[in-house]
């Protein structure tokens, strides 16, 4: 088991403690908008790590953001934590509620408004989940392009507060690229309003880009304004299969020397066997140690033409054993899902996960000497290897062994951990690309961030959140 | 052995469509097409017959514009060995189809043709029959499941309550269901290949086929909006409902 904070909350709260405390809260939250009932404490007190003991003292679901300000009012002055809670699909443990926080939920503050089709935004309350406002933009003859696999639970300002990425960086940047504005609710109570909406605003420092990736450590976000976009026309989608790590560095440059990329995603032959033993169908006969898909627009023939140029200028410098191309869009789907159903088809397995980053032509390199230390320590452990390449970016995962007990193989996760993160260190990598730090990360922060640089957020803590009642103990110890 | 397969160009599975404003028709300007899934489930079936070494030749025939190009290039790319396009501007309907791939048949002489079903356009489910009345040449339809041997095939079709096998004697028309295989990717390296495969145009003149529609268009127009859905408060309610109001219990 990882560490849980240091904290004076050590036992759970008690029964009593917990039905005064939802007392004091319907004085001004609709009554069964409290919930302290161990059902709702347990869905609603953690993400998708299974790591930590779950215990908040309630749940919360505002309905306005009047509510939400009263809310950290109340906690200031009780001197009791918050933990915002989104869609609850993080692999970080930010949104963990583990030493007696109230959780506030954004389930009940879901609805879209004002969509303005000059500027191409719509305003999302903070609990409006990725799809919701993927198919509103759809609607509108318009597109929405962060995407991930959980964007059918996620909500928008759990997305900006991990500052979320996903499948289509390449093209379209991370979450903070969309966010024109937003309101926030500070560790104060105070509502502010960030941006207002403008492309162009030099009027001293961007707050807004504090709060994406701030984990909710500096506030609740309230409202977003999100951009919309053009949607992209007749995406191909092209897995080829591939004989080194180092070929795919330069397959990526051939292509985008030539034509856009919206999505450049690897995966290795570990996790093929994992996504076709789940039913899906090998992208063609014969197996390769890593697998690129690669999408583009394919609005002429020339591109099509072009993209195939470049697959054959790929097969004779050997980079590239073979490759499909989708002919409609449910193929398109289909070879979509061998990258994106890893995810779940892991999940049986108890995999230990990794989302580290470094500059993408560092990639093989890098991978390489993790994949090294890994197989000389433990030969009988699985990798399975995917990611956004193209950004840098990859996932490593760790199947547990069938034969060994779960608290076992945490253990030894533990010492993979440090060795993987100091070659990050070495490279100059991330040790959260995308994922955030939450908990999971808090305790390796040092592998990435300087002392000064950790001093500094703490200190930006401190002004936006001075009685540290907004998720304290996550990112960085508050 | 030489199969004969029908693939037919059409809106890809995943566009929704929308009927044009002034309902003449259906709006698809600039939508994504792509090649009929039941068709693709033909050029697989032949395909694989001829990897099995049943068949020797497997020949793509697609009728319609130019574009159609595309979708024989693709079956091309799948494993058939050349293509025919019967290229016409001309709004294309079953019967004009059927008689279109029965000039052909005549011209080639296949000793199986397999084709879709339907195609997700039109959803006629016509052309194999009509193509079967005028070819006088048996059909199997609806196959799931289709075999070889000694101068005849065995399909097996999907019916109402199970399966059927039927025994046909070659040559005969075989169209397929969904489930009667899963087609593959098209590989890069295949459709390097299939660039430099034999396609032959024709035209319905050139065939001696009218092609001009016998049926007309009148309207179309998009289903009716489902109303939205309401909350009951209680079981009482809800039965109150059902019974009262949904009278279905």
């Amino acid at each position: 088991m990882p560490s849980t904070p240091n904290s004076e909350f050590i036992t759970a709260p008690s029964d009593q403690r917990r039905q005064q405390v939802a007392e004091q809260l319907r004085a001004f939250i609709d009554a069964d908008k409290v919930r302290i009932d161990e059902e709702s404490l347990q869905g609603h007190g953690c993400d998708w790590t299974k790591l930590y003991k779950v215990n908040p003292l309630a749940i919360v679901f505002p309905k306005s953001v009047e509510q939400v300000q009263q809310l950290v009012r109340f906690a200031c002055d009780e001197k009791i934590a918050l933990v915002p809670s989104g869609g609850r699909t993080g692999l970080s443990g930010g949104a963990v509620a583990s030493q007696g926080e109230i959780v506030v939920s954004f389930d009940y503050m879901n609805q879209m408004s004002d969509f303005n089709a000059v500027d191409r935004t719509v305003v999302c309350q903070p609990g409006v989940i990725t799809q919701q406002l993927q198919d509103f933009a759809e609607e509108q003859g318009l597109y929405y392009p962060v995407d991930f696999a959980s964007a059918g639970s996620s909500q928008i300002a759990g997305n900006i507060a991990t500052n979320a990425g996903g499948i289509k960086v390449i093209k379209y940047g991370m979450t903070r690229d969309w966010v024109a504005g937003m309101k926030v609710v500070t560790g104060t109570g105070e509502l502010i309003d960030l941006n207002k909406n403008l492309l162009k605003n030099n009027t001293g420092y961007d707050l807004r880009h504090l709060f994406a990736g701030s984990e909710g450590t500096l506030g609740l976000i309230v409202e977003a304004t999100m951009r919309l976009t053009q949607p992209p026309k007749d995406l191909s989608v092209l897995v080829l299969g591939v004989s080194e790590m180092s070929a795919i560095m330069e397959i990526l440059r051939a292509f985008q020397n030539r034509m856009p990329l919206t999505a450049f995603e690897f995966f290795s032959e570990s996790g093929c066997k994992l996504t076709t033993a789940h039913g899906l169908q090998r992208p063609f006969e014969s197996e390769t140690p890593f697998y690129v898909l690669i999408e583009y627009e394919n609005q002429s023939e020339q591109d099509a033409e072009t993209a195939m140029e470049v697959f054959e200028y790929c097969m004779e410098q050997g980079w590239v054993l073979d490759g499909v191309i989708s002919q409609s869009e449910s193929q398109a789907e289909n070879l979509w899902a061998l990258r994106e159903n890893l995810g779940e088809c892991c999940a049986p397995f108890t995999p230990y996960k990794n989302d580290i980053s470094v500059t993408t032509s560092q990639v093989p390199g890098f991978l390489e000497d993790i994949d090294a230390v890994v197989s000389q320590a433990y030969p009988d452990f699985t990798l399975v290897w995917w990611g956004h390449i193209g950004d840098g970016n990859l996932h490593l995962n760790i199947l547990k062994p069938e034969d060994m007990a779960k608290e076992e193989f945490f253990e030894k996760c533990q010492a993979v951990n440090k060795q993987v993160f100091e070659i990050v260190e070495n490279y100059q990598g991330s040790i959260s690309a995308e994922h955030g730090v939450g908990l999971v990360k808090r305790d390796y922060i040092q592998y990435t961030r300087s002392d000064a640089d950790v001093a500094l957020m703490q200190g930006i803590k401190a002004v936006f959140d001075p009685d540290n009642i907004m998720n304290p103990g996550k990112i960085f110890n508050s | 052995m030489k199969i004969l397969v029908a693939v037919k160009r059409v809106v890809d599975y995943n566009v929704k469509v929308r009927p044009k404003s002034d309902g003449t028709d259906v709006d698809i300007a600039n939508a994504k097409m792509s090649i009929n899934p039941f068709c693709e489930i033909a050029v697989e079936e032949a395909v694989r017959l001829k990897e099995k070494g049943v068949a020797t030749e497997v020949v793509a025939v697609s009728l319609g514009t130019k574009q159609s190009q595309e979708q024989i290039r693709t079956a091309m790319a799948l494993g058939a060995d050349r293509g025919i396009l019967v290229e016409t501007d001309t709004e294309l309907q079953p019967l004009g189809v059927a008689k279109c791939l029965n000039a052909i048949i005549a011209k080639e002489s296949p000793d199986l043709v397999i084709m879709g079903k339907q195609s997700i356009d039109g959803d006629n489910n016509q052309t194999g029959q009509m193509l079967g009345a005028l070819s006088n040449m048996p059909q199997g339809t609806f196959a799931s499941e289709v075999a070889v041997e000694d101068g005849t095939v065995n399909v097996t079709r999907e019916i109402d309550g199970g399966l059927q096998t039927v025994k046909l004697n070659l040559p005969a028309i075989v169209t397929t269901d969904l489930r009667l295989n899963e087609p593959r990717y098209a590989s890069l390296p295949n459709i390097m290949k299939a660039k430099k495969k034999p396609l032959d145009t024709t035209t319905p003149d050139e065939l001696g086929v009218d092609v001009a529609p016998r049926v007309q268009t009148l309207k179309v127009e998009p289903p009716a909006e489902r109303s939205a859905g309401i909350k009951v408060a209680d079981v009482a309610e809800l039965v109150e409902k059902l019974k009262n109001e949904a009278k279905v219990i």
